[in-house]
Order: structure tokens, then sequence, then C-alpha cells
């Protein structure tokens, strides 16, 4: 079976169908809802709030379409919402007096795990709606058209869009993050 | 920024990214499809009594804005991480409202204001959290036990994990003769957490649970909801068993009488 033809199983109340489809596309909605709320377990509540409002909402979605921006664009909006409430506020204080990351070590900070996890800081820096185009795009490898379909604008939105956010990356890294500095510069 | 320059940078962050390194997925499709079986609403407490508790945490809240007052109450029972207030302690005379059975209160160390009505009004679908046995092990860095007393009692229905400065594990179990009631709650709360028993209990019995002080006692609890708020819920009209083991608290929620209260905390096992 096709996605569209598991969707409209779905529809008709197939929890078996739904499932099926949610398995498909857990992984990409619980990584932009961690990107954006920084914890797994609030992400893994974003992601199952996802797929309960999609489900709820499902008849009302049309099966020509591709689900995962769809699912993607909930869970940014979902995610959003939660990293703005106090209660997230609260447990990111928390975390950050309990979690405060050791200095990194020379060894560490060659490592490609510690490049990225700075660049997620560095990403961290720019506003929301430049955050999460920028998490699309780079993290997820989205392309600019199904970037398009989960922020619902028009694809030369999305660029000119694109473009601005990398200009202020950019900045952020260089002023704040050397070590990403590397390997862009023409 | 030319566009080469672009190029350069887009390919970089592409690069640079895909080293980032997720936690693992979730069973998110598994726990969503638990949720979307039909669920029926599990007993809980009327609502005159949860607008009487509801009562009582406000006039608490505020009584303990008055430092006579949070002067008075400073002894408790300690069972591991839950404080439980004893019934002879009242508040500075003057001061207690109409006395009830639950008067007393410590001002919850939470990041939420008193809870409001509805809050007092749980229902399970909506506590935060929801996961299964097997992840919810792979997930806590103790080991789950499950009661094999009674022994029809079997696998919780539900299971949640929450996170209040360590992660707490709650496991439900709804009545098979009545899935609209909730036979049994039970929670581990680890050492450090702030999950720190409110209520003053309607009643207290001291006992032991496997030789080491336990408390017989009721109250309602702060549960993390979707919402991200916290909030004070009963998940069942009944008793609630105290004890610590090592660095865990647990915390039975029961309609049993002690007695079988105690064979089920005794009766506790890891998962197979």
């Amino acid at each position: 079976m096709d996605e569209p033809t598991f969707i409209r199983h779905a529809v008709d109340g197939d929890t078996a169908a739904w499932e099926a489809l949610m398995r498909a596309h857990q992984e990409a909605v619980f990584r932009l809802a961690y990107l954006i709320v920084g914890d797994p377990d609030d992400a893994e509540d974003v992601a199952q709030e996802t797929f309960l409002r999609a489900w709820k909402h499902l008849r009302g979605f049309d099966a020509t379409r591709l689900l995962r921006p769809w699912l993607l664009s909930i869970a940014s909006n979902l995610s959003s919402n939660r990293r703005r409430s106090a209660g997230r506020y609260f447990a990111a204080l928390t975390r950050a007096f309990r979690d405060e990351p050791a200095p990194a070590t020379v060894e560490d900070k060659s490592s490609e795990k510690s490049q990225a996890d700075e660049l997620w800081k560095a990403v961290q820096k720019l506003n929301m709606q430049d955050q999460q185009i920028v998490y699309l795009r780079y993290f997820l490898n989205l392309p600019i058209a199904e970037a398009a379909q989960v922020l619902q604008v028009a694809e030369g939105t999305i660029k000119s869009r694109l473009s601005r956010a990398l200009e202020k990356l950019r900045e952020i890294i260089n002023h704040d993050f050397p070590l990403l500095q590397e390997g862009y510069k023409a | 920024m030319n566009e080469l320059e672009q190029e350069l940078f887009e390919k970089r962050l592409i690069s640079i990214a895909g080293g980032l390194e997720y936690p693992r997925t979730p069973d998110i499709a598994g726990s969503v499809t638990a949720r979307l079986r039909p669920v029926t609403r599990p007993r809980f407490p009327s609502k005159a009594l949860a607008s009487s508790m509801t009562v009582i945490l406000v006039l608490c809240s505020s009584l303990m804005l008055i430092p006579p007052a949070r002067a008075a109450i400073i002894e408790f029972i300690q069972i591991g991480i839950v404080r439980i207030f004893p019934p002879d302690l009242e508040p500075t005379p003057g001061l207690t409202p109409t006395p009830t059975p639950m008067s007393g209160a410590q001002m919850p160390i939470t990041a939420t204001a008193a809870p409001q009505a509805s809050d007092l009004i749980p229902v399970l679908g909506q506590i935060a959290g929801e996961t299964t046995l097997l992840n919810a092990q792979d997930r806590v860095n103790y080991s789950i036990l499950l009661p094999t007393y009674p022994s029809d009692l079997g696998d919780p229905d539900y299971v949640f994990v929450q996170n209040a400065e360590g992660d707490m594990t709650i496991l439900v179990w709804l009545d098979p003769q009545d899935p609209d009631e909730v036979r049994m709650s039970l929670h581990f709360i680890p050492e450090g957490s702030w999950a720190i028993d409110k209520m003053k209990p309607q009643i207290v019995e001291e006992t032991t649970v496997n030789g080491q002080r336990a408390v017989w006692t009721v109250g309602p609890y702060p549960l993390r909801f979707y919402t991200g708020e916290l909030e004070f819920t009963r998940l069942i009209e009944g008793h609630v068993l105290i004890w610590a083991e090592g660095e865990i608290t647990y915390r039975i929620e029961t309609d049993l009488s002690l007695e079988e209260a105690i064979k089920v905390a005794e009766s506790l096992e890891p998962v197979p």
C-alpha cells in the first residue's frame, strides 16, 4: 500500500494504518521537536501530541499531499509553543544549573559531534522562525519545496528567509563560535 | 555573502549538522496507538471532595505566607523523600480555618500556583510521560519492580515516566472487572526529586514494609500533565502507603486495606 492508501484507511478509523504511518514519520517528528525544545522527554511528549492531533484532524487532510510536511508543521508549532511555556522555561532553568557542561577538551572540540553540538548552540541564538527553517533545511535535510510546505509559505519566501537566516548564523558563528569557521569561506 | 560563499556555507552546515547525535527515537507510534484505544474514564474523587480539597489547598497555601504559621509547621515524618505532617501538628491557633481532616500543608515547591478545581479532576490520557514498561526501564536508572501480589494483577495498564529532578515512574492498574476504576497506582520516586508529598494526611498510621518504616495516609500528589503544568491529583479514592528502600521512595495508592497494601508492597519483584 502507498501512503495515500494508508491515509484513507486511517481516515476510516483504521488505527493499524495510522500506526504504520506514524512509524514511517516518527523519527523526523521526534528529531524536529528535539531540536526545538532541546529535551528528549519534552520532544517525546510533543511528538505524541503531534500524532494525536493529526489523527483527530485527519479527515480534513488532503490525502494526495505528502503527510510528512503536515506532521512537521504541527510538530514545529507545538514545539515552539512548548518552548515558550512557563513550564518549559522552568525546566530549562533547572537543567541549566544541573547540567552545565564541562568545558570541552581539545580532543572533544575536534570531534564531529562536538562541532555539531556547537552548531546547534549557534542556531539556538537565532529567532524561532530562523531556527525552524535552518533545522528543516540543514538538520533534517528537507528539500526547499517540502520546507515551504511545512512552514506554509512559497518556495521563494523560503529561499529569501534562508538567505537572511544564513547571514545571521554566519555572524553568530564568526563572533561566538570560531571552531565552526573553517571550511566555508570562499 | 555571495552565491559561492552561501553554497559553501550551506554544504558546511549540512556536513556538521549530520554529526549531531539525537537521542534514540522512542516508540511514539506504539504509545499513541495505545492512547487511541477506547479508554473509559477511571473513577475519580467526587467533585465535592475535589472542591473541598481545592479550598483546603488554597487556604493552606495562603496560611503558609504567614510566618508564624510557617514556623509552626516544622516537624514531619520523613519517609525517603516524602514528608508527612502528623495530624496532631496543627498550625498556630487562630490562624487555622474551619478544621478539616486534611488541614495543614506545606507550600508546594513547584513551578505552578495553587491548583484550581479543575486540576483535581485528572484524566489518565492527559498525564504526561506515558510510555511502555520496557521503555520506562530503559530510561530510568533504578529497577522498576512489579507486585506479585495479588496474583491476578499482571502488568500495569499505564506506565508514565515524569522528570521531577530525577525520573519518577508511575504504574497504573485498572480494575479488570470495571475498567472505569483505577485499581492501584505505584510511584517510584528517586532520591533528590522535589516530588515531596505536600498534604498533611487524613490518616497517619506508622507501619513497616520489609522492616522499613512506612506510613499509611491519603492525599493528592503532584503529577505533570501534557499542558506542562504540575497538578495535584489522586488517581484513586483510597489510601496511600509510603516507604523507602535504598534511594527509591515508593508510594502505593490503593483502596485495599493496610494489611493488603503491605502484602502488595512486600511482593515487589524486578520486571522479569
